[in-house]
């Protein structure tokens, strides 16, 4: 799992690939948790290398959306691959978060 | 076809990690379709997890997890076992609420219940000090007469 950010005053994205699962979970919340650390309360996760994520991984962005919530922003996700889809809309995820084509479509919706 | 592959999982934290890359590897070997090997390789990674993570104590000597493959034309299987804490995941593990908000929303849960949307057929049952899950997926034909 590799997680490349670029930031634009309060709004970041997150360019996440690889896979997180409960072996590295941990690493993925530092990452994210630094991110928003740094002022950031609006969050674009870019989904478009990731090729696995188990309830682990969805544990971390869950805590992602509600820390940016608290900061008055949110998170969203975008280039999410069917099959992370699939697990976003069973799990119920695509109730917390929203989910756009492209990273500038989801940095335009905040 | 039959071809089948066995795996002991060590109770460490990378377990998992290690058996579902393991699965992939006979999975690509064996030409399964990777939208079923993903979904069994969550489902493997959920059970897996929750076995390495509660099943023992910490400093138990003797806990044995194993995991066996078979495929064939008609149907993919794997079979769980440990000999760790009696639990039923199917029926003991927490159901999540998907109508919460995210400040209030629990994750325990989520991963059985991904497991349970993405098996076609997982039974449970203990015998003899064992825990014993089963998951099985229809392969070719099979599948689009039952589902």
């Amino acid at each position: 799992m590799n997680v490349k950010t670029s930031y634009s005053g309060s709004t970041a994205v997150a360019v996440v690939d690889g896979r997180v699962d409960s072996a590295n979970a941990k690493d993925f919340d530092e990452e994210l948790s630094a991110i928003i650390d740094r002022g950031v309360s609006s969050l674009v996760v870019d989904c478009g290398g990731l090729n696995y994520i188990s309830s682990a991984g969805l544990r971390v962005l869950l805590i992602a959306i509600r820390k940016t919530n608290e900061a008055g922003g949110g998170l969203a996700l975008c280039s999410v691959p069917d099959h992370i889809r699939e697990v976003l809309e069973v799990s119920g995820f695509v109730r917390l978060t929203k989910v756009f084509a492209t990273a500038e479509e989801a940095t335009a919706s905040f | 076809m039959d071809a089948r592959l066995d795996l002991d999982i060590g109770l460490d934290r990378k377990g998992p990690r290690r058996a579902v890359e393991s699965f992939e590897q006979f999975a690509l070997e064996n030409d399964l379709p990777m939208d079923l090997v993903f979904k069994f390789q969550l489902a493997l990674d959920e059970l897996l997890t929750n076995v390495v993570s509660y099943a023992f104590d910490d400093d138990a000597s003797d806990a044995v997890i194993s995991l066996g493959f078979r495929v064939t034309d008609a149907s993919l299987e794997a079979v769980l076992v440990d000999n760790g804490r009696p639990f039923n995941p199917l029926r003991d593990a927490p159901v999540p609420d998907l109508d919460l908000s995210a400040e209030d929303r629990q994750v325990g849960g989520l991963g059985i219940h991904l497991t349970k949307a993405f098996i076609h057929a997982l039974t449970y049952e203990r015998v003899d000090g064992w825990n014993r899950l089963n998951l099985m997926q229809p392969l070719g034909t099979h599948q689009e007469d039952q589902t």
